[in-house]
């Protein structure tokens, strides 16, 4: 593979050499626009010779001419400008703000004009890209977006976000967009793409713009166009360099310490034996204090009784140890280094667009950190005037160490600290409480299985230790991914073109995991080597017929494609334990235990077209369809239609608006389509056959699978679409009002059936999701001159969630119920009823019934968890997110920040739960300030239960731990500077930009204790924080 | 404009061609991993693989660790009575304090949905071989009644745990019965209903039933003999009883005990006195679910388990003579009082070869002792004799008591305790089937005191089952 990356390198350096005319004429200038901005990038073509130049960073452009040549200005945004070449040497050019809907925007399969658009489509150019700091580059989405949720979860780098554009209308299957890299569905991890390679990220909202994607259309398109060289253009090569630090951008519950916990534990003793047992409280007090130490297992204290029968520590104890576990398994100061280096130009019949980046982040977790080498090269070749090839090709290789860092796995650290108490110490200890050490004098890490003597024997989490765990096992994942997406374009006369369009992508993912033979899940089996590697080919062929034609007024445009999408997963997988010293390939394994694998196959084969049609530039309407046959479904299920419709009317171009000063764009859209949605529910889920694989010891095994509908067909959803664009002020107020209505016509759902029927669920169509909402855009260029440029823009969503159809009456889905005419994001919980004066015991509220078992609105209290009713509480969707940025430029400084917000959700704090457990169990801990004000004699008046050493469920599932979780998060802060270009006059740097960049620094939550991006169900998982980070970069323009 | 023709042309035809082809381009993948109804019922060697992955999926992990398959039931149940107890903060907790038996639990939702599952596996075997043109009219009765053994075993685990003890009230509601695939919930049985299911799955098994099997981990006639004595001691059908049991063991005392084996840790499933268990191996392993991967205090660590939480109660461990093959006790803390006092080293956790046993024939001949018994005052010495010959066995000491009526029935009882501490829950399966109560003694760290016939030894029917389910409803637990 290297010598391949060589030789295209090398052809691309002999493309590189350009021909000299020696009889031409050197001539210079500045670009500008009208308020004195120099506009870099602007380019200068000499017409009818296809040569050209592009500006620098300051609008300076030198190009060599003869007279009589006429120079083409033209800049993304401004009118173009035609010039002749005279005698001046000099041609300093001012460009009037164009119509900015002259604009070109990728759309499916094709790109339009901005003001020809009849949908709702949202883009994100690279500037917003690269103002942040992204490892995945959908996090950019972000706030920066109307409509879309975006949710990163955890601080794993590497981890890509939860993307979710105008809610979720999908209950079982796959809710997220469709991801499309320059025209062909992306099948890698998405990481793969570095923020460098990325012209725009354009997000398709409604039916009109997704429409052509069919059956995977439903849940939003994001259009991922990679850079391109342009034509006539200079070489110019980009490098940066950016080395920061991060920390937990948010502090996490903190566990109580050692000698807290042994007080706590001891009161849960006492009030054990004396309101359970019915002891006087001394004798409770004195029982509690006796064997506290043999129920620990533990004695962090240098006496052998460290708490007296009044719960106080005795005089003279001292702690040997007191563990803080948090801080043991999180970084705090983890290393991020990112390089890249663009190398961009082209000639006359071609340009070029080489990129490479690297980058290496270390992760909230200790040992957790992810490494990426990305390369793109996207080569454009016109070799006729009518004829165009083009090839991209990126090849990305990343490696992570990914330790657990969500959920309840013995081994996750988040889970670990809040599980296990201080006492409990990280290296092993003998029994008075020194170090045990191995023969060259090294520690070693407690596992707490160690004999039955004290300091031996952990009573809960034996045989694991997190710490030991995250340094002592391997999680290593390896991502390897390669695209080649070749393209010929033929233009048969100017209104008729063709192009063909073949993508090969080939992802490999490689993951290896070692469990050690000390502790852990390998202990006892001398290690564990478990490797999984999965190929993932996707080969994508379409077609294209382009016609595009104006007969006066009337202008028609239509596009025929045919495709075809072949995609092929192929896992294998094996394990073996049992492995001599520091061995850990499966060479060297004892014991093979497991292998896997088999193949899996979808293909999609379609006939696509759409029609638009504008009267005057001004009244624009616009089909889509596309006929979609699939083989996840039955041969008589698996062709599905979809189609839109959209039209636009540009308000300010009637003649009552055209020359009105204030208003320069008024553009109402609308509207509607139905689309489909096939993934998220396995290969085949209408076959119900005999799996194979459960094999009972040499004999074959089968076993009837899950119970399946042949009849399962396409979820359907149709959506509406209404929207209206404005611009005033010389468009410096420019702005969108969005307003949607996306309804699931076929929900895909996995019906529960009773439990007793043997199975548990049967994926079908049927019920109905319906998501609308309001979206609103407004950007505002306040200040703009030669010396000063202030930008601002906010946008806001809002998204409501209601189910309108469903088979059954209700659905208990985790900790949410679904019923009609409610929100798949409604919390059903039992409503905590705050505390019993009188004993201390928690309560919860249950409706009282009457004679005929009916609610007679009333309620109860009672102190028996099931006997507690389940109530609606609130819902996990916020009321309202979005974000504001700005940015400032005076002189050579310039600033950018952008915050995000979310109002109106609610979150279950389960972490919070469990440091509420008030000592039910032996040696875990609460949180710290968590029952300061614990229920302690009967009278108390409290929202706190009693600390209790006998099942309880005080901290069962209730509206106790669910709160409020508004956030704004001030996502990215960059100042930067710009060396005068007079010190640059002599070395042939073109720019050298510096620039301090902040991201997460500041946080603001209503609930703290937990990172406020958790999940769109507003459940946490003991996840780790995501990371803040400061970070000094270098841009360096040659 | 003539090169636009030519290309329309060209394109056009491969568009048509590839749109020709397009139906056999979707119909090519087809699954890899999956087989037809043809293929399973076609041949026999097509069914014993069903058979196969049945008794596979009844050792597999269905859920969490202590809702891993059929040696929950009986581990779950372990926890609820006096001699063992249960010191873990996780698991099988709200076992040992009894709270776990309500709606909202993982307890009755798995016993419930797991024996469902295999139900309807299990149903699907039977009715698939029924239907064969492949299988001959006798082949088709001996896998139906491979099927109908374990079917009897599945239903006869929801009876005892969901409804009232049969002598009690046959009337009581017990789960649906289903004999046929559906996505349709039906309403509940009576508890007779029930039985008379199982009473008739598993006579049909014995019937049709030869002592063949795959394996020990296999049914044969015994196993389905075996089965059916524990459902008649449960029905106080005790001239039944008494026979199955003595069909589970061949009627041959001397083949069914190797006392020298009794102390090599329960690990090994072609021990002679195993008649049915399930056989696991290094590679066809679930980790954490069997009785050792709690009791085994004294091994080292092993991963995932031993959790080393299950210790004995000092008042049981004393009932054992010191010459007792079965006294494989070890103080582990010498306080008499501390909780960890006394362990047992019956159970051994070794992953290479961890099996564990469903049923013993020792259990056999104490069964057909305890039913001889209760035929009368006529059969008293004949149970007295399987008896003193089993004590006799784990006990070269051992003397023949004296006892006569109701203190020969303590014993045999006392004797059982003795025999299958750890195995499959004895304690509570006396104690519900024979209407006593559990009383808590010595130090254990939940003093319960459950009375005879306590609603505590009925599980509530799962909310799941009744969310989902339009022919059962909330009231279905208003007795339970």
């Amino acid at each position: 593979m290297r010598g391949k990356i060589t030789i295209v390198l090398l052809s691309f350096g002999l493309l590189l050499t350009q021909l000299v005319n020696a009889q031409e004429r050197t001539i210079s200038g500045v670009v500008k626009d009208v308020d004195g901005v120099p506009l870099p990038g602007a380019s200068i073509v000499v017409q009818g010779k296809g040569t050209g130049v592009q500006t620098d960073f300051d609008g300076i452009y030198t190009i060599d001419v003869v007279v009589g040549d006429v120079l083409e200005f033209s800049y993304v945004g401004m009118q173009k400008q035609s010039i002749t070449v005279g005698s001046s040497n000099r041609i300093d050019v001012v460009l009037q703000h164009g119509n900015e809907l002259d604009e070109v925007v990728v759309v499916a399969y094709g790109s339009q004009t901005k003001k020809s658009l009849v949908g709702s489509i949202s883009s994100l150019g690279a500037e917003t890209i690269e103002g942040q700091q992204l490892t995945s580059v959908t996090q950019a989405l972000q706030g920066t977006v109307s409509g879309v949720n975006v949710i990163t979860s955890g601080g794993q780098p590497g981890a890509n976000p939860t993307v979710r554009i105008r809610g979720v209308s999908s209950i079982n299957a796959n809710a997220g967009p469709l991801y499309v890299v320059d025209g062909v569905p992306f099948n890698g991890n998405l990481n793969a793409i570095s923020p460098d390679q990325i012209e725009s990220m354009n997000v398709l909202k409604d039916a009109s713009s997704t429409a052509l994607y069919g059956s995977r259309g439903a849940n939003g398109v994001i259009l991922i166009t990679t850079k391109r060289g342009k034509f006539n253009s200079n070489l110019q090569v980009t490098a940066t360099a950016v080395t920061g630090f991060s920390s937990p951008a948010v502090e996490l519950h903190e566990a109580e310490g050692a000698e807290d916990y042994l007080r706590h534990f001891w009161e849960a003793r006492r009030n054990t034996f004396q309101y359970i047992d019915g002891q006087s409280a001394e004798q409770a007090g004195q029982n509690a204090a006796n064997g506290i130490i043999d129920e620990l297992g533990y004695n962090p204290y240098n006496v052998v009784q460290p708490i007296d029968g009044n719960g106080n520590i005795v005089a003279g104890a001292q702690l040997l140890w007191d563990t803080d576990w948090k801080d043991a398994l999180m970084n705090r100061s983890a290393l991020r280094n990112e390089y890249s280096l663009g190398i961009q130009g082209g000639g006359d019949s071609y340009s070029y667009f080489v990129s490479l980046n690297y980058l290496d982040q270390e992760g909230a977790m200790r040992n957790s950190d992810f490494q990426r080498v990305s390369t793109r090269v996207n080569i454009d070749s016109k070799l006729k005037d009518w004829l165009t090839f083009g090839l991209n090709t990126a090849i990305t290789t990343s490696r992570s160490n990914n330790p657990t860092q969500s959920g309840n796995a013995m081994g996750n650290p988040i889970g670990w600290a809040y599980n296990v108490a201080s006492i409990y110490p990280i290296y092993r200890r003998d029994p008075t409480g020194a170090y045990v050490l191995d023969a060259v004098g090294n520690r070693l890490y407690d596992y707490g299985d160690n004999g039955t003597e004290v300091n031996g024997s952990r009573p809960l989490n034996g045989n694991y230790n997190a710490v030991g765990m995250l340094f002592d096992d391997k999680n290593i994942d390896k991502n390897t991914n390669i695209i080649t997406n070749g393209f010929m374009d033929i233009r048969f006369t100017d209104f008729l073109s063709f192009k063909t369009n073949i993508s090969y992508e080939n992802f490999l993912f490689d993951g290896y995991a070692y469990s050690n033979p000390f502790g852990g899940f390998g202990e006892g089996l001398g290690g564990r080597v478990i490797q999984n590697r999965n190929i993932t080919t996707t080969l994508n062929i379409n077609n294209n017929l382009r016609f595009s034609k104006t007969f006066g007024d009337h202008t028609v445009n239509a596009n025929v494609i045919f495709e075809t999408y072949k995609y092929k997963t192929d896992p294998m997988g094996a394990t073996g334990t049992d492995f001599l010293g520091d061995i850990s390939v499966l060479n060297g394994a004892a014991t093979p235990t497991n292998v896997s694998g088999y193949i899996g196959e979808e293909r999609l084969t379609s006939y696509l077209g759409r029609v638009g049609y504008n009267y005057k530039n001004k009244y624009f309407i616009e089909g889509s369809f596309r006929r979609d046959g699939s083989t996840k479904f039955a041969s008589d299920q698996r062709w599905g239609n979809f189609f839109s419709i959209g039209g636009s009317w540009v308000i300010s171009d009637e003649n009552l608006l055209k020359d009105n000063p204030t208003i320069d764009l008024l553009k109402l859209r609308a509207s509607y389509g139905e689309l489909g949605n096939n993934s998220g529910f396995g290969l085949f889920p209408y076959l119900q056959g005999y799996t194979t694989g459960v094999s009972n010891l040499e004999n074959k095994g089968v076993l009837l699978g899950s119970v399946t509908d042949p009849r399962l067909t396409w979820e359907t959803t149709a959506i509406t679409d209404i929207g209206l664009d404005f611009g005033f002020l010389n468009n410096r107020l420019q702005g969108t009002i969005g307003y949607f209505n996306k309804e699931s016509i076929d929900l895909i759902y996995a019906k529960p059936l009773p439990g007793s029927t043997g199975n548990l669920s049967i994926t079908t169509n049927i019920g109905s999701i319906r998501n609308y909402g309001w979206e609103f855009e407004l950007n505002a260029d306040i200040i703009r001159s030669d010396k000063l440029i202030w930008l601002a823009g906010i946008n806001l969503s809002q998204v409501n969630n209601e189910i309108t159809e469903l088979t059954q009456e209700s659905v208990i889905r985790g900790n949410k119920r679904l019923e009609e005419g409610r929100s798949i994001f409604d919390f059903y919980m039992r409503e905590w009823a705050g505390v019993d004066p009188e004993d201390g015991y928690g309560m919860w509220f249950y409706d009282i019934l009457d004679a005929e078992g009916k609610p007679t609105g009333e309620r109860g209290t009672t102190k028996t968890f099931a006997d507690a009713g389940r109530y609606y509480a609130g819902s996990s969707l916020p009321d309202i997110t979005g974000g504001f940025k700005t940015s400032l430029q005076l002189g050579n400084f310039d600033f950018h920040t952008l915050f995000i917000f979310s109002f109106g959700g609610k979150v279950y704090d389960s972490n919070y739960a469990q440091l509420s457990a008030g000592y039910k169990g032996i040696g875990s801990p609460n949180g710290v300030g968590i029952g300061t004000d614990r229920w302690q004699k009967p009278g108390d008046i409290t929202d706190v239960p009693l600390y209790l050493f006998a099942s309880n469920q005080f901290n069962g599932q209730s509206t106790r731990f669910l709160f409020d979780n508004d956030y704004i998060r001030m996502r990215a802060i960059t100042l930067g500077y710009t060396l005068p270009k007079t010190i640059l006059n002599d070395i042939f740097i073109n720019d050298v930009r510096f620039y301090l960049r902040g991201d997460n620094l500041f946080t603001w939550q209503s609930h703290k204790g937990i990172d406020p991006e958790q999940s769109l169900e507003g459940v946490t998982d003991n996840r780790s924080p995501q990371l803040k980070t400061i970070s000094l970069g270098v841009n360096l323009k040659f | 404009m003539k090169k636009l023709l030519n290309f329309s042309i060209y394109t056009f035809t491969v568009l048509m061609a590839l749109t020709s082809c397009s139906e056999d381009f979707l119909d090519d993948p087809q699954p890899t991993q999956q087989v037809s109804e043809n293929v399973v019922f076609g041949s026999v060697d097509g069914v014993e693989a069903f058979i196969s992955g049945i008794i596979r999926e009844g050792r597999g992990r269905f859920d969490g660790q202590s809702t891993s398959n059929l040696s929950s039931y009986y581990v779950a149940r372990i926890w609820k009575g006096d001699d063992m107890m249960f010191l873990g903060t996780g698991f099988w907790k709200i076992d040992y304090d009894y709270t776990g038996r309500t709606a909202d639990n993982m307890r009755p939702r798995f016993i419930w949905n797991f024996s469902y599952h295999m139900i309807n596996q299990i149903n699907n075997l039977i009715n698939g071989v029924e239907a064969s043109p492949a299988l001959s009219d006798s082949e088709k009765a001996y896998y139906s009644a491979k099927g109908k053994a374990l079917r009897g075993f599945y239903y006869f685990q929801l009876a005892l745990e969901f409804s009232k003890a049969y002598s009690v009230d046959p009337s009581f509601p017990a789960g649906p019965i289903y004999t046929e695939l559906t996505t349709e919930g039906k309403p509940m049985s009576s508890c007779q209903e029930m039985y008379d299911l199982i009473v008739s799955d598993l006579t049909f098994a014995v019937e049709n039933l030869t002592s063949d099997r795959l394996g020990k981990s296999y049914v044969n006639k015994q196993v389905a003999a075996g089965i059916l004595a524990r459902v008649y001691l449960t029905m106080e059908n005790w001239e039944g009883a008494a026979e199955m049991a003595n069909l589970a063991y061949d009627n041959d005392l001397a083949g069914s005990f190797a006392p020298e084996l009794y102390g090599d840790g329960f690990l090994d499933i072609n021990n002679p006195e195993w008649l049915w268990g399930y056989d696991q191996t290094p590679d066809q392993w679930v980790s954490a679910h069997t009785p050792a991967a709690w009791t085994d205090i004294l091994s080292p660590g092993m991963g995932l388990a031993p959790y080393k939480v299950g210790y004995m109660n000092v008042n049981f461990t004393n009932l054992f003579s010191a010459t007792d093959i079965r006294n494989l006790f070890q103080i582990q803390n010498a306080n008499v009082n501390n909780v960890r006092h006394m362990t047992t080293t019956k159970f051994w956790f070794d992953k290479e070869n961890l099996d564990y046993p469903i049923i013993r024939k020792p259990e056999m001949v104490l069964i057909e002792a305890e039913a001889k018994f209760r035929q009368g005052p006529a059969f008293e010495a004949e149970a007295h004799d399987l008896l003193y010959y089993l004590q006799k066995n784990r006990d070269p000491n051992a003397v023949k008591s004296s006892n006569t009526g109701g203190d020969l029935e303590e014993e045999i009882l006392l004797e059982r305790r003795k025999e299958l501490y750890g195995e499959i829950g004895v304690e509570w399966f006396d104690a519900k089937r024979l209407q006593r109560g559990i009383v808590r003694t010595s130090n254990h760290q939940i003093q319960m005191t459950i009375a005879p016939n306590d609603i505590l030894f009925v599980m509530q029917v799962p909310e799941s089952e009744y969310d989902a389910n339009d022919n059962i409803d909330p009231s279905v637990n208003n007795d339970r």
